[in-house]
């Protein structure tokens, strides 16, 4: 080997050398990004896993006995699966009413030549941009004065409003992505509008709708800001819970229960979106702001 | 671009979404607004006044917490950057473990803000293990306090942590847009490592920076829910301090004129940054 390093030309080497260093940057790169996300998620399980009965405190590295132990105290005395059932009755809902909503809008932004089109396209992001605390705690007066606030119906609002900016980027993205030609096509052989939306619009904006619906999903999921100012006490969800734990009475196992139970189907999520769908749809709904 | 003018049925059809935001945000921006002036106002009779804006900005209070908000937004927008800045340079080029890499590194993005303030409190707590660990190494003699600290730094981390993909998505799209040429031109007329990097990557990104910190300052400096369960007893952010005023003490005219104040400079900070952009981009 030592002989081969000797008579390759300098040029060589400096490229195997320059290759050497790029593959170690990669590995420190992994290593340093494997601990930021893999410390604090292993801490968060760790403590979910600590035995009741022998607490984990200071001197100790690790907790001395594991077990399901805080598991169970969780579901069997707080209201996490009333909140579980809010949480996952009120994300569908959410996530159909932004689709219906957001259709017939993203289709004009994303095929229409219409005036005013980049302020209708700001405007779509007020939720986002807004803070959310200013629009939850001024939200509910209009919601109290209609009788929406400690409301189903209300929350459902709420939830949408957070979910369509999200649901009409990524089908923009979608409806301008068609190419002319196929509607062009399409209009040729005499298809009316219905044939068009059933048989064009509809099958090629599927992927970026599966994308605008994981984001909605996520969205309501964690909303916390207008469920905890227009639906607590009468409704809890799964992030108020967790912000009742972190509050006045911070039990950090029972936290890192609910904390887990909270991420884990975002992350599968997550994988479902990066996994199953070829383009960027992340940088499509969230980098082109 | 279908062509055919028809767009009294086009507008129309935004109806649905656009003016479903309208409504729901223009309503509650609306109210913010009138009852900081004591219209529409539950709480007392409904007649205008500038009485609660005089209160809010003699209360010390109040100053207070607008200034450690402003001062959470701009630690929390340039503390992200310089955290998502080097890994998006480095995720440019596509390579051996990278594609594994960058969605390792989006995980946080899915993790609501909630979950990730908990998974931060654990590591930064007195006896968390990032103390356990300088103390372990010899760096520091007693555990930083770093949790509900006076300047923030937990708020700080958390906001880091949380953001940091959303940040990188921001200036990987930005970076991308860098041809490859340009770089081996600077290389070639004799640009070393840093001049590459602060006279080509930085400039070029520019738009893609603003805008990742316009946006982290945005969400840091309204922040209501990582800052009451990280932030300081005293001053609240400006966020907390509406709500407590709004719910605890029923003062919604006062909580309103806060509500304002932070519209207020959310506009104010996108309006400079629309200035700088074009600035930057020499007013294209």
């Amino acid at each position: 080997m030592s002989a081969i390093r000797q008579i390759s030309p300098w040029y060589l080497r400096q490229a195997r050398r320059r290759r050497n260093f790029t593959t170690m940057l990669t590995a420190f790169f992994i290593i340093v990004q494997v601990l930021w996300i893999g410390v604090p998620i292993f801490m968060a399980v760790l403590w979910s896993l600590v035995d009741p009965n022998h607490p984990w405190s200071y001197p100790n590295i690790l907790p001395s006995v594991l077990s399901w132990g805080q598991w169970s105290y969780v579901f069997k005395y707080t209201n996490i699966i009333r909140a579980l059932k809010t949480s996952y009755t009120l994300a569908p809902c959410a996530v159909l009413l932004s689709f219906v909503l957001s259709l017939p809008t993203a289709y004009v932004l994303g095929r229409k030549q219409i005036p005013g089109k980049k302020f209708f396209q700001t405007v779509v992001l007020l939720p986002i941009i807004m803070p959310g605390m200013v629009v939850a705690l001024f939200l509910s007066r209009v919601f109290t004065a209609f009788g929406l606030a400690q409301n189903f119906f209300g929350l459902v609002l709420a939830h949408t409003l957070m979910g369509l900016p999200y649901m009409i980027r990524v089908l923009t993205t979608s409806f301008e992505a068609i190419p002319q030609d196929i509607i062009d096509a399409a209009e040729n052989l005499g298809a009316n509008t219905f044939v068009k939306i059933k048989d064009i619009f509809l099958p090629m904006v599927r992927p970026g709708l599966l994308a605008g619906m994981v984001f909605a999903f996520t969205t309501s999921i964690e909303e916390f800001n207008l469920t905890f100012v227009i639906g607590t006490p009468t409704f809890e969800t799964i992030p108020t819970i967790l912000y009742s734990f972190l509050g006045y009475n911070f039990i950090r196992t029972n936290a890192s229960v609910v904390a887990l139970i909270m991420m884990i189907p975002n992350i599968i999520m997550l994988f479902v979106v990066e996994h199953f769908l070829k383009s960027d749809y992340l940088s499509a709904s969230l980098g082109k702001l | 671009m279908e062509k055919k003018p028809n767009s009294s049925i086009d507008y129309l059809l935004l109806v649905p979404g656009v003016g479903f935001i309208v409504l729901f945000i223009g309503s509650s921006i609306f109210i913010t607004i009138t009852q900081s002036f004591g219209i529409l106002s539950v709480t007392g009779k409904s007649q205008f006044t500038a009485a609660n804006w005089i209160a809010i900005f003699h209360d010390k209070e109040s100053l207070d917490s607008i200034l450690f908000s402003l001062k959470m937004g701009l630690m929390s927008s340039i503390g992200t950057l310089l955290f998502a800045f080097p890994v998006a340079l480095f995720l440019r080029k596509g390579g051996a473990g990278k594609r594994f890499l960058a969605s390792l590194i989006k995980i946080p993005l899915f993790i609501p803000a909630l979950v990730a303030a908990f998974l931060i409190i654990n590591l930064i707590s007195y006896h968390g293990i990032v103390n356990e660990g300088l103390l372990a190494l010899g760096i520091i003699k007693k555990p930083l306090r770093m949790l509900n600290d006076k300047f923030g730094w937990g708020v700080v981390a958390i906001q880091i942590w949380k953001n940091m993909p959303f940040v990188l998505l921001i200036l990987s799209s930005s970076l991308a847009s860098i041809r490859d040429d340009t770089i081996d031109a600077a290389r070639n007329l004799g640009a070393g490592t840093f001049s590459v990097l602060f006279k080509i990557f930085v400039p070029l990104a520019m738009p893609g920076i603003l805008v990742s910190m316009i946006l982290m300052f945005i969400k840091a400096f309204g922040d209501f829910a990582i800052m009451s369960v990280a932030g300081p007893t005293y001053p609240p952010s400006i966020a907390l301090k509406m709500r407590n005023t709004a719910t605890l003490f029923q003062e919604w005219d006062k909580a309103a004129v806060l509500g304002v104040i932070i519209i207020l400079t959310t506009i104010l900070i996108t309006w400079i940054y629309s200035r700088l952009a074009e600035f930057v981009t020499g007013g294209k």
